[in-house]
């Protein structure tokens, strides 16, 4: 019996030992691609950048009840959270950081390392660049943030200070452009680049812009090196986006533009109260482009001939309710197929500052402002632009919320420059017009906008009604704003050393008032 | 059904050649209860390998000398033992045992094996106490039924999946579930998708569609010590099916036929005195109103549940047949929600080759078709609607215009009062939302087994089990937007769920002396394939034409993808043997080998574990006092490798809808190791005054190790996720089964047993890497987390601030509750413990027979409560507005406060966010889970052609005795491990009555 026992047994060990040779197989899934089959037509380099573009973008807790709201472009009539969230500068949600991680620098950095590989040097300058994208977002968050220490093994991976950061975007930006450079006539990322069909050129302007649009965040804190950087910009042979034909738009791939579900599925986004005051004020005709009238006519007695209204930002919030019949985004968005990154208008804008900063390469600030405002007119298909131009009467409006009682939510205008450009006015003054304007065409792109209001201060946003901020957080002044968003939960409980060192570089408490590095505070000149 | 279970269960030995020099001795064997002629008695010739059957007749003829002692055995009989002597005739009377001690039990692999030598615990539940109650999934009526298992059935209605748990929950990634095993051979249970606090519905599990009236019996082997057998999946324990089978004997056919009727038990507690204001979707005025308050309990309707079942059995002592067909029909408690089921069933067994070979085949069909299923939680649930509707508005109206025509879109549109994400028009949502939940199954399988004499026999099987299943929803233009875009939705899952598995059994019993031995050796395989299909979901990307629902509609940018949610193939070796002293002390050894394809590359895919066990007999080692029957005490240790997820060793990089690639970003995990539970159990059982007080203990310590835990990579690792195995739970309790027979005479007698059960929970640790918890659900201020130094399912919630005299701290300004930072500890699931009560009576023709179950502790959050508070609908919120404010013990800037008011109150504490700790409830339950009252006809007295015939009324989930909850408890929103403990806009519970007739022909 016994015989039968080890025969039995020495069988089904030669029979599996012999039949787990599948097993592997097994255990993969069939409807997913492998690194062998994406190296047909060089889509183990290539498909990766799609996804990769996209996930620049965040979703509504990322930007819309950020930065968009920090910045006043859009106002929520959801009381999320009880009512005590971002938007009334009481932290809830601070998810961009693990998007820019998880979809942008983990899939490139293996991306890179495949394209180091093969030898595909423009695949890997094109990675580069769009981490460069995505963490030049993430630090205008943060401040200092993981970059130059990606992919270490360690336990505690140390961030980088944002001095740091910047050298090594100008570094990157300079071999980038030397490999862009060189291979001009480059066709391979043709398959993969729904913004410029893979013209190598094309994205030369997009690295050459990133420069000047880095070089300028650095006026204040450092300016000899925010000019030599910012006049290597402007005067690479390579140019700028110059024209709207030139924008730098993403592509959708098919995907819904996430504002548009957020205003018109979720209703959690409207028309924010400054927009209506700015643009009503300042009879602006891109405001048809901007936002659709509100449904209710009701709610602008002071202002009947423009059927708009907007919501506060940092609002006291009742019912999500009350306020959806104002203004909505326009309608025109649910078709829109690509969304900007970088658009010429602000080249143009970029460039009336370097001009008052003095930078060499660049026409008058006059010129370069009236440009921007007319890139702009024209990139949102608004007529009547010269007569804007020459408004020198018109200021923005004081606004009242109608569905809350009393002064609840209303402020009184603090913008007070007009449109017009005035060549006797002081720095200070043309700055101030040159933002107010960069400002209003940053609409549906405003965290190079939040970093311009926290930089220069202007245009002179309305602050919060209401101001939920505490010590959990930090406290922002009834007269302030809020000027980053904290490190995330997760790495202060997962990397403790490495935020406490990152909050050392910081150069103050980890919390939302403490400014970032280039937010120097004091007088913008 | 007693006699059938044994009939089935009976090793047939079959050995009749005549020897030399011996007398041929004839006899029939009756019942001494009916004198009923008793087939299948097993007669042995002592001392000898000699021995027969009774034929169908209870006769039976032996060759024996006349110092010969023919042993009569037979199950649930005391044996006898006669001497031949001079007698040529032996007519033998079998005397019943109660106490069972010597019951065949079918064990893993379907090995038969004398209860006696188990050396762990296992507990049988027969054919009629599965289907006393008549609910359509036979799993929702082993509730309470056994000692250690914890059931709980979904919200969803008829058809819905079960979360089925024994002795805890044993790992942190997977749900702990048991294997669950038809005749021997595991089946698929692959469970589909389950609701969330946000939505969803039960997609069902593969559970529901067996047919109840073809169980014979259930067992259940709640450690993994008794599952060693099957290995990783075995490592939750396995609930074993035995299906009946063709009987010798004359063609028996028997009709079951049975009709309940379900209405709603417990229902949220509403107001209908106080409207809205302003035309707020809140009903927040303090005006009294006259309103209409039935518009809530006329939307449910009776629910009716129909099972029909015919089932034919017969054959000779060659072959035998069973065939069955059920058909069940059920009508839910929400209109349009429908459930059908039909099963068919052919099992056939043919003896041959000197009834040495024995080749059976059995062939499940099923069809399962469930319309309308009710969802949970906040998005598209009629529930949120109807319960929050403003008071003073005219519900219908909405009622019988739920869809009104839009001339802008020349079509019919939704009509409801108030655009918003939580609710929608309830009759829209049942009407114009069908929902189809479909499944095509077949279970077929082949055993051939061959039995070269009574000592070694070796058998072959072969399984398929395949189905087909489809969820499929259908949303019409005019959904809510957050849900369904302008053109309508669509939302289509079909796929195939298969497991094919084969194994090689040898077994070979024999006895030497004294000692005896039981072996089995064998080898298996088993492949599963679950989800291969296809899935598209338009979410809110409108269809190109409204209310078309095909692939030619879908838009461009909705991707159409291949699903496949696993494939697992596993291979194994095994040895089990018992040894057995005397038939005193019994030592029980197992040994496995598995060989796991997703282990593959990591250089961990085979891996070994073994169990030993032990098992005494006291009873027969030392004379015990009179009142003591029976007493055995046993222990056990294993170690069960639990494998892991399918695809974790190298991922792979999707396709997105965008047409890009998103690469993984999880670091590939190549050292992968499975996960391990120790298990030591040692327990006792006990009989009492000849067997009719029976105590079972057991204890048991269940440590499970390197768990298979995903982790969120640090930020700068390069990787999104990494995978470790780490952490440690460990699970122990102890099970009581306490059987007693309070009464027993000629007409009567009354039967009860109770079983108890306690499970203690310890996350010992998790992994050094993991700071945090795991968060098992973490939505609207509701978390239910894994800690280290916690226990599975801790349910942190938002609490109120209070001073150090306890008193509520009021916000300064606007006066309301202030809420803690974050949200704290407020207690746990899982009962402390749990109590089952079964009691059958019979008297004369009549039967009685009752279930009480009780689970003691335990937490459980209501999210409907908050919400229904927010909103001023609730009961509570009208009767403070009806006492002029909400008493508290509440304290203002040093002021204390004693009234507030109602809405400032209810609306900080209830609706989304707000302050949970008052939702929080003890789980704490007893209900009369099952009644039935049945009655046996006479039907030789009554003079009607049927040989039997009974007669009953059936209840289930009658009432409650004490409930704490607003809800049920024991229903659950998900069967899966997250969402437990959780009310969101569930189905009410429901009870349910009704009758059930059986005749047999």
């Amino acid at each position: 019996m016994k015989k039968i026992y080890i025969f039995l047994t020495t069988t089904c060990l030669l029979i599996f030992s012999a039949c787990t040779g599948n097993f592997e197989e097994a255990n993969i899934n069939p409807y997913q691609i492998s690194d062998k089959s994406l190296q047909q037509d060089f889509n183990h380099v290539g498909a990766f950048f799609p996804s990769m573009l996209s996930n620049l973008f965040g979703n509504q807790v990322n930007h819309n009840l950020v930065n968009d709201s920090f910045v006043r472009h859009l106002g929520t009539p959801t009381p999320f959270v009880g009512g005590i969230n971002n938007t009334t500068y009481y932290i809830r949600w601070n998810g961009y950081w693990d998007r820019i991680y998880n979809n942008i620098m983990a899939p490139g950095r293996q991306v890179i390392q495949i394209a180091e590989e093969g030898g595909y040097d423009v695949f890997v300058a094109w990675a580069k660049l769009i981490q460069i994208l995505g963490i030049a977002r993430l630090t205008a968050y943060h401040g200092p943030v993981i970059y130059s220490n990606y992919g270490s093994s360690e336990t505690t991976i140390l961030y980088d200070s944002e001095e740091q950061l910047y050298t090594q975007f100008f570094d990157e930006l300079d071999e980038i452009l030397a490999v862009f450079n060189a291979n001009l006539d480059y066709t391979g990322m043709a398959n993969f680049d729904a913004s410029f069909d893979g013209d190598v050129s094309s994205w030369i302007k997009v690295a050459n812009s990133m420069r000047l649009r880095l070089a300028m965040r650095l006026s204040k804190v450092d300016p000899e090196w925010a000019k030599e950087e910012g006049e290597k910009a402007i005067s690479d042979a390579g140019g700028l986006i110059l024209t709207n034909d030139e924008n730098f738009n993403i592509s959708l791939y098919g995907a819904f533009f996430h504002p548009a579900q957020i205003c018109f599925q979720w209703n959690d986004t409207r028309m924010s109260a400054t927009m209506e005051s700015v643009l009503i004020g300042y009879n602006d005709n891109r405001i048809s482009a901007f936002f659709d009238p509100a449904t209710d006519n009701t709610l602008y007695p002071d202002h009947p001939d423009s059927p708009y209204k907007g919501i506060r930002n940092g609002a006291l919030l009742v019912a999500k309710d009350d306020r959806l019949t104002y203004s909505t985004i326009s309608s025109d968005f649910e078709n829109w197929t690509e969304r900007p990154y970088f658009r010429a208008a602000e080249t143009q804008f970029l460039l009336a500052e370097a001009a008052l900063r003095g930078w060499a390469g660049t026409q008058s600030a006059q010129y370069h402002y009236e440009e921007g405002v007319r890139t702009s007119f024209s990139e949102w298909g608004a007529g009547g632009v010269d007569e804007y131009l020459m408004d020198d009467t018109s200021l923005p409006l004081d606004y009242d919320d109608p569905k809350a009682e009393g002064a609840v939510n209303d402020f009184v205008n603090r913008i007070m420059v007009t449109v017009m450009w005035d060549e006797a006015d002081d720095n200070e003054t043309k700055l101030e017009k040159i933002m107010t304007q960069k400002w209003i065409s940053g609409y549906m792109n405003s965290i190079e906008t939040w970093v311009d209001h926290r930089r220069t201060d202007y245009p002179k946003l309305p602050f919060n009604y209401k101001n939920d901020s505490n010590a959990d957080w930090g406290v922002i002044a009834a007269d302030d704003f809020l000027r980053r968003m904290p490190f995330t939960t997760n790495e202060r409980t997962g990397n403790p050393d490495g935020v406490s060192d990152a909050t050392s570089k910081l150069g103050g408490p980890d919390e939302i008032g403490t400014r970032l590095w280039w937010d120097t505070g004091g007088s913008n000149f | 059904m007693k006699k059938g279970l044994i009939i089935s269960l009976i090793f047939f030995v079959a050995c009749s050649q005549a020897l030399l020099a011996q007398d041929l001795i004839k006899g029939k064997v009756t019942s001494s209860e009916d004198n009923e002629p008793l087939p299948g008695v097993s007669i042995v010739v002592q001392g000898t390998n000699k021995g027969t059957t009774t034929d169908l007749d209870g006769n039976f003829s032996v060759q024996a000398t006349s110092e010969d002692v023919l042993q009569f055995s037979y199950i649930g009989y005391l044996k006898q033992s006669i001497t031949v002597g001079t007698q040529t005739t032996i007519d033998v009377s079998l005397e019943p045992d109660a106490q069972q001690l010597d019951e065949v039990v079918v064990t893993a692999l379907g090995i038969e094996r004398d209860e006696k030598a188990l050396s762990y615990a296992q507990q049988t539940i027969s054919a009629d106490d599965i289907r006393t109650a008549r609910d359509v999934n036979f799993v929702n009526s082993l509730a309470g039924k056994a000692a250690g298992v914890s059931i709980q059935k979904s919200s969803s209605g008829t058809g819905g999946s079960t979360k089925i748990v024994l002795r805890g929950n044993k790992s942190l990634s997977g749900d702990s579930q048991p294997l669950f095993v038809i005749d021997g051979i595991p089946m698929a249970n692959n469970k589909g998708g389950q609701p969330g606090m946000w939505g969803g519905n039960d997609e069902g599990d593969g559970l529901s569609q067996i047919n109840p009236d073809d169980i014979e019996s259930i067992s259940i082997l709640r450690g993994a010590n008794a599952a060693a057998l099957y290995g990783s999946q075995g490592a939750n324990g396995v609930v074993l099916i035995t299906t009946k089978k063709g009987k010798e004997g004359k063609a028996v056919v028997t009709f079951n036929t049975g009709v309940t009727f379900e209405n709603v038990m417990a229902k949220p507690q509403l107001q209908f005195d106080y409207g809205s204001v302003g035309g707020a979707k809140e009903s927040w005025s303090y005006e009294k109103g006259d309103y209409a308050d039935n518009y809530v309990d006329d939307f449910f309707q009776t629910g009716v549940n129909a099972i029909n079942t015919i089932t034919i059995s017969g054959g000779n002592d060659k072959t035998t047949a069973y065939f069955s067909y059920g058909n069940t029909s059920s009508k839910g408690i929400i209109p349009e929600n429908t459930y059908q089921k039909n099963n068919f069933t052919l099992k056939q067994s043919t003896k041959m080759a000197n009834n040495k070979l024995t080749i059976s085949s059995s062939i499940m069909l099923m069809q399962e078709e469930v319309e309308n299923r009710p969802p949970a939680g906040y998005y598209l649930n009629p529930l949120t609607g109807l319960y929050f509707f403003p008071r003073d508005r005219d519900f219908e109206s909405f009622k019988n215009n739920y869809e009104v025509f839009d001339e802008t879109r020349n079509m019919n549109l939704q009509n409801w009062f108030v655009s918003d994400h939580h609710q929608s028009n309830p009759y829209w949502l049942i009407n114009k939302q069908p929902r189809t939940d479909a499944t095509k199954r077949v279970i077929a399988s082949i055993p051939i087994k061959y039995e070269f004499n009574d000592k070694l026999s070796v058998q072959v099987r072969g399984n398929y089990d395949y189905a087909d299943k489809l969820n499929e929803q259908k949303f019409y233009a005019g959904g809510n937007a957050t849900n369904v875009g302008a053109n309508g939705r669509w939302s289509y899952h079909k796929y195939n769920d298969e497991l094919v598995y084969g194994d090689a059994i040898i077994t070979y019993n024999n006895t030497f002396g004294d000692i005896s031995l039981n072996g089995v050796a064998g080898t298996s395989y088993q492949q599963s394939t679950y989800g291969d299909g296809i899935s598209v979901d338009t979410e809110t990307n409108s269809l190109l034409y409204p209310n078309e629902f095909f692939f030619q509609n879908l838009p461009t940018n909705v991707q159409v993808q291949s699903t496949y949610t696993s494939k697992l193939i596993k291979e194994a070796v095994f040895l089990n043997a018992t040894l057995g002293f005397k038939e005193v002390v019994y030592l029980d050894f197992s040994g496995r080998n598995d060989w796991a394809s997703t282990l593959a590359g990591t250089g961990n895919d085979s891996y070994f574990y073994p169990a030993v066990g032990l098992t005494g007999i006291i009873s027969d080692m030392v004379v015990l006092p009179d009142f003591i029957s029976f007493a055995k005490v046993r222990a056990s240790y294993s170690e069960v490798g639990n494998e892991v997820p399918f695809n974790r060793i190298s991922p792979q990089h999707t396709i997105n809808s965008g047409g890009g690639v998103d690469r993984n970003t999880e670091r590939p995990f190549t050292n992968l190791k499975p996960e391990m539970i120790r298990s030591v159990e040692v327990g006792t059982n006990w009989r009492f005054l000849n067997g009719r007080v029976g105590l079972d203990f057991t204890y048991y310590n269940l440590n499970s190790q390197d768990q298979f835990i995903r982790l969120p990579a640090p930020s700068g690792s390069g990787y999104s996720y990494y995978y470790v195995n780490a952490g440690e739970v460990v699970n122990k309790g102890v099970e009581i089964t306490l059987e007693t027979t309070p009464l027993t005479s000629q007409d009567a007698e009354w039967k009860s047993t109770f079983n108890f059960s306690r499970n203690v929970n310890e996350i010992v640790e998790l992994h050094p890497d993991l700071s945090d918890k795991i968060y098992l659900s973490d939505s609207e201020g509701f978390q239910s987390v894994i800690e280290a130094g916690g226990s599975f399912n801790d349910i942190y919630v938002y609490k109120f601030q209070r001073d150090d005299q306890g008193r509520i701290i009021l916000d300064s300004s606007t006066g309301t509750p202030l809420k803690t930072a974050e949200p704290e500890y407020i207690g746990n699931l899982n009962p402390k413990f749990s109590l089952g009560w079964t009691n059958g009576v019979s008297y004369k023709n009549f039967g009685l027979n009752f279930l009480i179950y009780a689970n003691i502790g335990g937490k459980v959050v209501s999210q409907t409560e908050a919400m229904l508070d927010g909103y001023g609908v609730s009961k509570r919120s009208g009767d403070a507005r009806d006492a002029g404010g909400v008493t508290i013990n509440a304290v203002q800037d040093d002021v204390a406060v004693t009234s507030i008011d109602p809405r400032s109150y209810y609306t900080t504490i209830g609706d989304r966010n707000g302050i949970k700790e008052p939702y929080v409830y003890d789980r704490t339950n007893i209900r009369l889970t099952q009644f039935s009252l049945s009655y046996n006809f006479n039907t030789t007295a009554l003079n009607i052609p049927v040989k039997a015939a009974s007669i009953s009324f059936v209840g289930q989930n009658l009432f409650f005795f004490y409930k704490k909850a607003p809800f049920d408890p024991e229903l659950a929103m998900s069967t899966s491990t997250d969402f437990q403990s959780l009310d969101n806009f569930n189905l009410p519970s429901t009870r349910t009555f009704g009758f059930n007739l059986k005749l047999t022909l």
